[in-house]
This record gives C-alpha cells, structure tokens and sequence, in this order.
C-alpha cells in the first residue's frame, strides 16, 4: 500500500517538526496498526467506522502556518484534477496544441483559473507588463497607443461568459471517439471577467462610418488574429484583463484578451496587441486554413462566430461512474447547458438516447452566454443500461439538433461548431461510456447532399 | 448607408430603452430574483438589424442589461487616455498583407525559396511540404486545381479519403500565405525573415502546390521570381469556396442574411419551423454506435485518473526511445542531422564541451535545431534523450 506509507511518512515528517511528545508520534504512525484499540480512540466504546471512532491526524497536530503557500494551492489531494493534453490535439509539438479542462470534476459555473483549457498558436507567451502596449488605429478619428496602466483606467464592467474552442467535439463527427467526458466536452471553460466595453473605448476615438470589421490581433510568436464584425465591438465585446478577481493567466493572454461573449474562443484573441478598423475583412490564418466549416456542398462556412446552443450530461461521466451505486439509490443526473446566441431558457433530458424526452430543471444563476446548470433527479437500478442524453433551448429560440439532423445539413467533416445531442450510456455494472445515436448516411457527390441510408 | 457612428447607436438605444420601459414595468431584472426574460432579450439591434451572430442582444432596461446593471456614468469626458502613436509607430505594427493590402517592396524565387525551406521548415513541415510528425502538410500532393475537387469528399464510411485542405486547394487567398509567414514563421523563432525571403518561400509554395500565377506554372519554372507586381496575379482555386461573401460593401450584410437562416449552417430554430420533439425523436434508422473496445482515442497526458492520493514525488520516468521517435527521429533519422550514436559526426560537437551540445539543444540553434526538439520534456529528460543520441546507448 504505497499510499499509506505515503501518508504516514509526510504524517512523520509533520510530527517531528510540530510535536514533542513521543506519544503522539507512535500513535500516530501506528493509525493502521492501532484500529480498534482504545489507545488512540475517542473514549466512547464500541463498533464504527475507524474514522469516527479515532482522531483523525490532521486534528491532533499543528496545520501549515498561515504564510505558507502567500498564493494559495488546492488540496495536495486533488493533484488528479488536471486540464490534459493528447498528442493528436498537437499540430507538431504541444506549442499550437490544447490542454482541456477537466469538466467531470467542475463545479457551478466558474472555471478555476488554473484549469481553464488552454489554446494558443505558438505556445503560451509571457508579456511583461511594463513593456505591454495596445494600439487601436485604422477608420477612427484618433488612433491610439496605450499602456496597461492607461487600459485599466477605463470603467470596468465584471461578467460571467463561458469560452468554447468551436471545435469542441469535433472529433467526432463521424462517431464517437472519446470515452472521456474531458476530451469530448472540455475544450471549454467559464469565468468572471474583468475589462471595458469596446463601444466605451470607441466614444473617445470616433469610429468612421466605413468601418465594418475590427482586426484583433495578438503579441504572441503566431501573432495570431482574426477579423471581428463591427456590430459585434459596438454590442458586447470587451477588452479585458481581469480573470476570476485576479489578472488574466498567462494561457488566456495576460495582460489582456479580446472577450466576444459567446462567439468562438479563437476570435478571443489573446496577448492582445492591435485593433485595426477596416472597410474590409483581413482573411488572417486563423479564419480561411482553420476555424472554417466544410459543408457536403463543398463549401465552407466563414466568419463562424457564435458557439450555438449546446449541452452535456456532466454527473455521470465516464471519469465519474456509477459502479459504486446500489440499486435504488437516489443520484442526482447534472449537467452543463450553454450558448453563445442567447440565455438558455430550457434543458430536455432523454433516458432512452434521445428517443423520449422530459423536462429537466436549470439551477442557480442563468446568464446570457454564459454555463448554466441543470439537473434532474434519477432513481439507480443495477443492471439497467440507459443512454443518458440532453437537449437544451435558448433564448433565440434555437434547440440542439439531433446528430441526423446536424450531419444531414453540414456533413461529416466540417470539424467545428458541432452542437448535436450527445449520449452516455451506462452499462450494467454502472461504468459510462461515450455513444453516438446516428443513422448511417449516403452522400451524394453531384448534388452535394446528405441522406439517410436506408430511409423511405 | 450604414450608420454605424456610436454616438448614434447609443442615442438609439437610449430611445427604445425608454420606450421599452413604458411597456414594461415589471423590473424583473432589478429585482435580482430571476432571469429577466423576454422583456430585455432582442434578436435585432437599436438599429433594427438583425443580430449579426443569429442570436439575441439585450438592450440597456431599467439601468440593466439581462441581469447586470450597468455603469450610467460612462461618458467621452471620463475615456480620454492613451496617445496618438506616432507615423513611425503606426508603420511598425501596421502589417498586416491582406486582399486589399499587398506585401510590402520585395521579390524572391522559387530556387531561393527551396534553399529557405530545406534550412528552416523541412525539419518540421517535411519533404516539399508534406508534413509529419502532426505538423502540418503544406503541399507536394499534387496540383491545386485538382485538389480542390476533393473538397467535396465526405468519409460518410470509415475507409473513403477526405477532403484535402491545404494552402493551394483551400485557402481563399494567397495574401495569408505571405504574412503569416513575415509575422509567425519559422514557428520556434517567427519574425526573422525578410520580406526578399518572405517571398521566396511563399514562391515555393506556390511551386509545391502546383499553382498559377497569371498563364505561369509554377512547379514548371524553379526561377520563377515573386513580387509586389505579380503578387495580385496568384491564382488561388478556391477562392470563392466560403459562404457567406464578407468581401466588398455587402460584406457584413451577407453575413447578417446568412446567420438570419438555420438551415445554413446546420442549426435548428424553434421560430423557424423546427419542433421541440418530446416523444418518439429519433430517426427509425438512428442506431447506437459504440466506441470498438479498446478503440478510441486514449493516449491522454496525464492518463485520466480520478482517485485522490497525495502526489508520487519520483521524478517521471521517459521511454528515451519513444521520446527520440516523436520529437527527433524526424530531422536525425533523414540526414538533416547528426543519426543516433555516428561518432563521426558528433565527434567534433562532443569536442566542444557536452555542456554546449546539451545548451543547444535545450536553447535551440540558428541552423535548424529548434529549442529540446520541440518537445515539453525537462532539462534534465532532454539530456538523457542527448545522451542516447550522442552515444547511441540507453
């Protein structure tokens, strides 16, 4: 048992630096050995679970003073609750690569910062803040150079969006790939942000009536940028620099980003450098080579801004099962709901792969383009296989396709903005696992569609 | 004409707000109970345009917008900061090279390309552009024209091939090509080259891609010189393969009419005829698929693991071997470099000190050796990886 002779010795090294008594020091390597025996136990007599009826260790010694660790650390116990990587999500090496963040753990609505998923072109860059400067000029009346100290003197505003890479899921668009709710949802995360509106900034430069699009562009070795709509900068987008009440991290563009809630996450630009007006859009790397969508037709969708309505079963996942259930437990069925294009205003949940649906409950705080939580209440039978499935509606009126009815529209190799209902199925002995509830299709060259195979 | 001024569009919101707040006075917002609901949320802005996304927009109500109040007291008087930066300024970040924006004065060959690129890309993007090792591929498959015709390929069964998106069968414009290369390459040090080499390479790109400039074959010419002047003559073949048009005055208007349409882009809205179905949903023909056992996708850094422990403190143990294949093999399996274990060729590196073969290849060098072969290995595994590649000994 590696972990126990793990835990006691750090247990030792604690008591030789905290505790003279030579008692406590035995009894307290002697946990395992000692069960049971009145030496180490509460006075109260009798049978239970040993960590009740014995003083746990971390109550009978000194903790951590308060100066240790001045910017806090999690629990040394969660040191499993990681973002991940895999070497097919790397263009080369881990530079232009993603790290996903470990939604089977997460909790609410917030991303903390250390595991928001990280996406970046050229690798994480380390700007020096005192070296940072931010320039806005093309079709308005007074270009400008700023520092971050003058960026911060804006009016701030504080909102909660999530950011989605447009390919979250889009490895699997001709079937399921990850049996991993991680991989196949978590190239996601949501924070507070901190910054200024666009449309604010702009009241003292004068926007020229020509100006249609905004080239945001960043400070990174890919310097990489994309091509914004101006109706976009003048409704919701921000510059900002705040990230859950401290400075953004170093993986989403310290010191500041672009934030367009809802839109893609690569539109985000991070290291942000420079914001040119244009009468004209900038066909950047980033918006023609990626983050464009093939279409059976055999053109590609551009200009995909807004990740649309979509949802996930969350509790149970793959990572977090239900082998450990017995039958007839009471479990709450959670999950994430979310949309770059409005509020949700309701999540449908299916037991039967989408087939049947009732209506599931949202909780806590529902925002616009932001996570919003739902839930619904499941009694466990051992032995039942059922595919666990979600669908959720905004405010839009927009409601996630079914996986027939998103492939028949934009096939099969579009890559990004893939929003279809997905499923997990638990199996007999409780484990999830990652399904896709599909008709088979037919192409059809000449015309460019998509059918169903077999279909009348 | 459009009235994109913000000046107008604040006044204008300013007036629908106040005609929003005559017809609405149940203050849900302010109340903090409960989402607002319809009476704050649009599909159209103050200006009466459609949301550009497709999607809502939520009008300033009651000193609100959904359910955040907003900052009234933001005014020109309050936002005057920063400079007007200087021509010079202005002429160091201005440069970007767009469809309407030619490179800057400048010309290079394809033979000077080829030179370029066997000193500083082959390593990672391979023989001609082929690619390798997950980096990407960027031609010698072919002519551009015809591989723009696989773009109509759809692996509707596993064993059909896919659609071929490279710079000469996808990208719409080859003014992309020029400045990410002036501003993002070569990846490990990007912002090196000039713009004569600049040139160059994107000329041997066209010639890898088998392109046109003008009635000229490129793959047919290696002393085809690009430049400023013939810069505009590139034929790109897909260069009307993306909808909705965002080139010319119509641009952000199509992309308005577009978004306005579920159906373009594979949506399904309740205001436009879609149903939210509650029972008997599926297709007859949809089936459950199932990831084969031990299929999938799996090789996950770290391995997925839920169990809380406290943390192994060994140092982490690399497969020497596995690290050299995925991170080196590709450059010093082909000749670009030194091979596993040539005393010969390592003899007059060795020479110099093993501290400087290690600084090398930690720091990278300037004649191709990009800093621990790209990899996320630490100082101290890199230098085991050396090791074996200097003495060809685990």
């Amino acid at each position: 048992m590696s972990n126990n002779e793990i835990k006691n010795s750090e247990l030792d090294v604690q008591t030789e630096q905290t505790n003279r008594r030579d008692f406590f020091k035995k009894a307290a390597l002697g946990v395992g050995a000692l069960a049971g025996t009145s030496l180490f136990a509460n006075e109260a007599a009798g049978e239970g679970d040993p960590n009740i009826m014995h003083h746990v260790k971390w109550g009978q010694t000194w903790g951590d003073p308060v100066d240790k660790n001045l910017y806090g650390i999690p629990s040394a116990y969660e040191h499993n609750n990681t973002r991940r990587g895999t070497k097919l999500l790397a263009s080369g090496n881990l530079r232009a690569s993603i790290a996903v963040a470990p939604i089977h753990e997460s909790q609410g609505i917030i991303t903390p910062n250390g595991l928001f998923f990280s996406r970046s072109h050229g690798g994480t860059a380390h700007v020096d803040p005192n070296e940072y400067r931010l320039m806005i000029h093309g079709l308005v009346e007074k270009p400008i150079v700023l520092t971050l100290e003058e960026l911060k003197r804006y009016p701030s505003v504080s909102r909660t969006h999530f950011i989605e890479c447009p390919a979250n899921g889009g490895q699997e668009w001709r079937g399921p790939q990850f049996n991993s709710l991680q991989f196949a949802k978590g190239f996601m995360s949501s924070a507070e942000w901190t910054g200024v509106y666009l449309k604010d900034i702009l009241k003292d430069l004068g926007l020229k009536p020509t100006a249609k699009w905004m080239l945001a562009e960043g400070s990174d070795n890919s310097e990489m940028g994309r091509t914004i709509p101006i109706d976009k900068v003048l409704d919701d987008a921000m510059l900002v620099w705040g990230q859950n009440g401290e400075a953004l991290r170093p993986e989403q563009g310290y010191p500041v980003r672009i934030m367009l809630p809802g839109w893609e996450g690569n539109l985000m630009v991070k290291w942000l450098k420079r914001l040119k007006f244009s009468n004209e859009p900038f066909f950047a790397k980033e918006e023609t080579s990626k983050y464009t969508a093939l279409k059976p037709s055999g053109k590609a969708i551009q200009h995909f801004y807004a990740n649309e309505v979509n949802s996930t079963v969350t509790h149970p996942s793959p990572e977090i099962d239900w082998s450990n259930l017995k039958d007839g437990d009471r479990v709450e069925i959670q999950g994430l709901a979310w949309s770059g294009m409005g509020t949700i205003t309701a999540v449908d949940f299916s037991i039967d792969g989408g087939k049947n649906y009732v209506k599931a409950n949202l909780k806590g705080l529902v925002l616009p383009k932001s996570w919003t939580r739902w839930s619904i209440m499941h009694t466990y039978k051992k032995g039942q296989v059922i595919q666990l499935a979600s669908r959720a509606i905004d405010d839009a009126g927009y409601i996630q396709p079914t996986v027939d009815q998103e492939t028949l529209i934009t096939g099969v190799e579009a890559v990004y903005h893939r929003n279809a209902v997905e499923t997990w199925e638990v199996q007999p002995d409780g484990k999830v696992r990652h399904v896709m509830v599909r008709s088979q299709l037919k192409y059809d060259k000449e015309t460019g569609t998509m059918s169903i195979e077999g279909k009348a | 004409m459009l009235k994109l001024n913000t000046k107008i569009i604040s006044a204008s919101i300013a007036v629908s707000a106040a005609l929003v707040m005559t017809a609405c006075n149940s203050g849900a917002s302010a109340s903090g109970s409960n989402h607002s609901g319809a009476s704050t949320v649009q599909t159209v802005y103050a200006d009466g345009k459609a949301v550009i996304d497709g999607g809502t927009t939520y009008p300033v109500v009651n000193g609100y917008t959904s359910q955040y109040a907003v900052n009234t007291q933001v005014d020109s008087e309050t936002l005057n900061h920063g400079r007007v930066p200087t021509a010079g300024e202005l002429a160091a970040w201005n440069t970007d090279v767009t469809h309407i924006k030619l490179p800057p004065e400048g010309k290079g060959t394809v033979e000077e390309g080829e030179v370029l690129y066997e000193a500083q890309c082959v390593m990672c993007h391979g023989d001609f552009g082929s690619g390798g090792g997950g980096y990407p591929a960027l031609g010698g498959k072919g002519e551009a024209s015809e591989l723009q015709k696989t773009l109509k390929a759809q692996r509707t069964t596993p064993d059909e091939d896919g659609p071929v998106r490279m710079f000469g069968s996808y990208w719409p414009q080859a003014s992309t090509m020029w400045w990410y290369i002036q501003d993002g390459m070569p990846h490990p040090k990007s912002k090196t080259l000039t713009h004569d080499e600049t040139y160059a390479l994107t000329a041997y790109m066209l010639s890898v891609n088998e392109m046109m400039v003008g009635d000229i074959a490129v793959a047919d010419d290696d002393e085809f010189e690009l430049n400023r002047d013939n810069f505009a003559d590139i034929v790109m073949p897909n260069v009307d393969g993306f909808e909705p048009e965002i080139r010319g005055e119509n641009g952000t208007e199509n992309v308005r009419t577009f978004y306005a349409k579920a159906s373009n882009f594979g949506g399904q809205n309740l205001n436009q005829g879609a149903v939210r179905c509650m029972t008997d949903c599926q297709e007859p023909t949809a089936k459950i698929v199932r990831i084969a056992e031990g299929g999938g996708i799996r090789d996950f850094f770290p391995p997925t693991n839920i169990v809380r422990d406290l943390p192994d403190s060994a140092p982490v143990a690399i497969d020497v071997k596995a690290e050299y294949a995925a991170n080196c093999a590709m450059c010093h399996d082909t000749g670009a470099a030194p091979t596993v274990g040539d005393r010969a060729a390592w003899e007059p590196l060795v020479s110099k000190g093993v501290e400087k073969v290690y600084a090398n290849g930690i720091n990278g060098t300037d004649t191709g050796m990009p800093a621990k072969g790209g990899s996320s290995l630490t100082d101290a595994q890199f230098k085991q990886v050396v090791d074996y590649l200097v003495t060809g000994k685990l």
